[in-house]
């Protein structure tokens, strides 16, 4: 029995499971990001960034460590804490 | 009470406010009112609770309900028929000083049955800077007129005494007189409206119908919270001003059949005018929460019982008086939108149920740009940039966002044509159009802002000012959903016209173009005067999914249209284009490229 948590991940056997290759990340109730493979681009890189952008933030892209489809992604400061959501399954 | 009746009692309700929106845009001069929609109507019970939400800025869907009880605190007794009362004091219920609240009491029969309650931003409340929007305000008391309740009209008399006070404080006493008395032919309307619906079917009757609609969307909202998942999700929204950083920080908690939006962590009021008061925080989780919770179920006040907020004293979102406040529209209470829209998403996505609901966060940042000057015709000219209430959608689990789609918080937001601006002021616009790349990449791809371009034209004094109160050009704000991107930021340039003001180019068509010296700006006051040219450019919606997995058909089409760049096309999307067509192979080797670099995880 499976219960979606997002559009890219769900719950299975007690575990947080990627969608797209249902790779256990985590434990249900502990934060899967820290076993996502995480990815940060500057946002001035990306294209089409303004001419008055904040160097200093990034775009964090957290990925499947295994198939690499990107689970979520946040705007932060470096030195800002993950965004922690958490669906009491 | 029979069905029948009671739905005919709803939608004569939702009539009533209707035509007060129409009567109120129809007697309004002012483009941010009847072009860009910044305006609300509501009804409201006797004793102040919201009754019947209406369209416009839904942030006032509660303030205003605040305002009547503020009123019905201040005045009590003296609460007659035909009175009218002005409101527009931050700290007791409005969200900056020129959003000013008309309220009426509704009486049958000598006993007080409802209040209609509706709003404009008045083209003026003589602040320290025109057009309301006071970047160089240091408290409330620069922010212009501010009054916590004053009775306007007494037994359908206007008290001219108090009518003169007013716009001896404010530079464009014509404007905001017109745009006072739209507001008082709306709440006429409105007041004439109900007695009728009242007259028709009684008072206990409606008085049933009324309870029964909010006792209604009380159980209608928690049965479809009961429905969505249990958990908490988190958001977060910076905003910059001058070199200082401020976050908005949620956490928005569901359990059973509520819901509970605690903004702990965000910072310390500002110095600045971007901080808001605690009902306007409200008013600001409100206005995504009625669309997307509750697109279906009547705005009242059973809809505000299960939520509950948690704004700590002190804080950008819960300031204390006498901070100032004035750019708090655009600032932390469309911070507070942002969130609130975000962490809603996620519980909707979460959901089997109503995975398609969820959007990823509109539109995220107004600029008020408030221009003001002699105009074309010698008189005094103040109003705002509609472009700011052009907005653009969020993408959906299941669709692309809207491109300029408008925004969440407002239904019926939209910005007035080039004409009426350059009518109204003597500016010439050099271009106005989709941003490419604007929107956030995703599986579904966020709706595209825009950009535009202003130069003088036609001006008595060799052109004018304006006020800029821009926020969102440093930190993206308009989050993508389960793996999209952010839509773009805002971006402020002002082109500062070359030495020989001679033989420049008076018809550029991009930013680089336009001739002189560019600068970014975001806060204050600055000329457009004689060859100088602004440019902005608003945020996009953000995307929802991962940008790899989108059609490469669609990412061809998007880039065929301009919405992408190559480098988006390429970059983002790994997408590879063979003489105008997807080369499959060299897509399918580019994204599993992509995929594999993704995999290189950084150190935590």
């Amino acid at each position: 029995m499976s219960k979606r948590l997002a559009a890219s991940l769900f719950a299975q056997d007690g575990k947080i499971c990627c969608t797209h290759c249902s790779y256990p990340l985590t434990p249900l109730g502990r934060s899967w990001k820290k076993e996502a493979a995480l990815s940060t681009v500057p946002v001035a890189n990306l294209p089409g960034a303004g001419s008055n952008i904040e160097p200093r933030v990034i775009l964090r892209r957290f990925a499947c460590p295994r198939c690499g489809h990107l689970l979520d992604t946040e705007t932060a400061l470096p030195e800002d804490p993950f965004l922690e959501d958490l669906v009491i399954a | 009470m029979d069905p029948v009746t009671f739905s005919i009692i709803r939608h004569r309700l939702f009539r009533v406010i209707e035509e007060a929106v129409i009567t109120l845009k129809h007697v309004s001069g002012s483009a941010i009112t009847n072009e860009g929609h910044d305006l609300m109507v509501s009804l409201y019970q006797a004793d102040g609770s919201l009754l019947m939400g209406g369209v416009g800025f839904l942030h006032h869907l509660t303030s205003a309900a605040e305002a009547c009880k503020a009123i019905i605190r201040r005045f009590g007794s003296q609460i007659a028929e035909r009175d009218l009362f002005l409101l527009n004091d931050p700290y007791t219920a409005a969200l900056h000083t020129s959003d000013i609240y008309l309220v009426a009491p509704i009486h049958h029969g000598g006993k007080l049955v409802a209040w209609s309650a509706c709003f404009v931003h008045v083209s003026d409340i003589g602040a320290m800077n025109p057009g309301g929007f006071a970047p160089e305000a240091q408290d409330i008391f620069t922010e212009g007129f501010s009054s916590p309740g004053i009775k306007l009209i007494e037994r359908g008399e206007l008290r001219q005494d108090v009518w003169d006070t007013i716009l001896n404080m404010v530079r464009n006493p014509e404007m905001v007189a017109l745009d006072l008395r739209s507001m008082i032919a709306c709440n006429n309307v409105a007041r004439e409206r109900m007695l009728a619906l009242v007259d028709k079917y009684g008072a206990e009757t409606v008085d049933e119908a009324c309870a029964t609609l909010i006792s209604q969307s009380e159980a209608r909202l928690r049965e479809r919270l009961r429905e969505l998942p249990d958990g908490q999700w988190q958001s977060r929204q910076y905003l910059e001003v001058k070199g200082e950083i401020y976050k908005v920080l949620l956490t928005m908690k569901k359990r059973g059949d509520s819901l509970t939006f605690d903004f702990t962590g965000s910072s310390p009021q500002s110095k600045y005018s971007v901080n808001c008061s605690k009902w306007a925080s409200l008013g600001g989780l409100f206005a995504p929460l009625f669309p997307l919770l509750c697109y279906d179920i009547v705005w009242n006040e059973g809809a505000i019982r299960p939520i509950t907020m948690i704004a700590p004293e002190g804080t950008i979102v819960n300031c204390t008086r006498p901070a100032p406040v004035s750019v708090a529209t655009v600032g932390a209470i469309q911070s507070v939108n942002n969130a609130a829209c975000s962490t809603i998403g996620k519980m909707l996505a979460a959901s089997e149920t109503y995975a398609e609901e969820a959007t990823a966060v509109w539109h995220a940042n107004h600029f008020a740009i408030f221009m003001f000057g002699n105009n074309q015709r010698g008189r005094l000219a103040i109003g705002i940039l509609t472009e700011t209430f052009a907005g653009a959608g969020g993408a959906r689990t299941f669709a692309d966002g809207v491109d300029i789609g408008g925004e969440i918080p407002n239904p019926i937001s939209r910005m007035a044509n080039v004409e009426t601006t350059e009518a109204q002021f003597p500016i010439r616009y050099l271009f106005r159009r989709k941003l490419s790349d604007s929107g956030g990449a995703g599986k579904f791809r966020g709706g595209t802002g825009g950009e535009m371009a202003i130069v003088a034209h036609d001006a008595p004094d060799g052109g004018i000012h304006y006020v800029i109160s821009g926020k969102g050009a440093r930190f993206p704000q308009s989050d993508g959903l389960s793996g999209g991107y952010p839509g773009g930021v805002n971006d402020y340039v002002w082109v500062r016209a070359p030495n020989e003001a001679h033989n420049v180019d008076r018809f550029a068509q991009t930013l680089d173009a336009i001739p002189g010296e560019s600068e970014p700006i975001s806060w204050g006051v600055f000329p457009l005067m004689d060859d100088d040219g602004l440019y902005v450019r608003w945020n996009g919606g953000g995307g929802v999914g991962d940008p790899l997995d989108r059609s490469p058909e669609k990412v061809m089409a998007d880039l065929r249209s301009g919405t992408i760049s190559g480098e988006a096309a390429s970059d983002i999307y790994g997408v590879i284009q063979t003489a105008g067509a997807v080369d499959q192979r060299a897509t399918d080797a580019k994204r599993a490229e992509l995929r594999r670099a993704r995999l290189l995880t950084e150190s935590l």
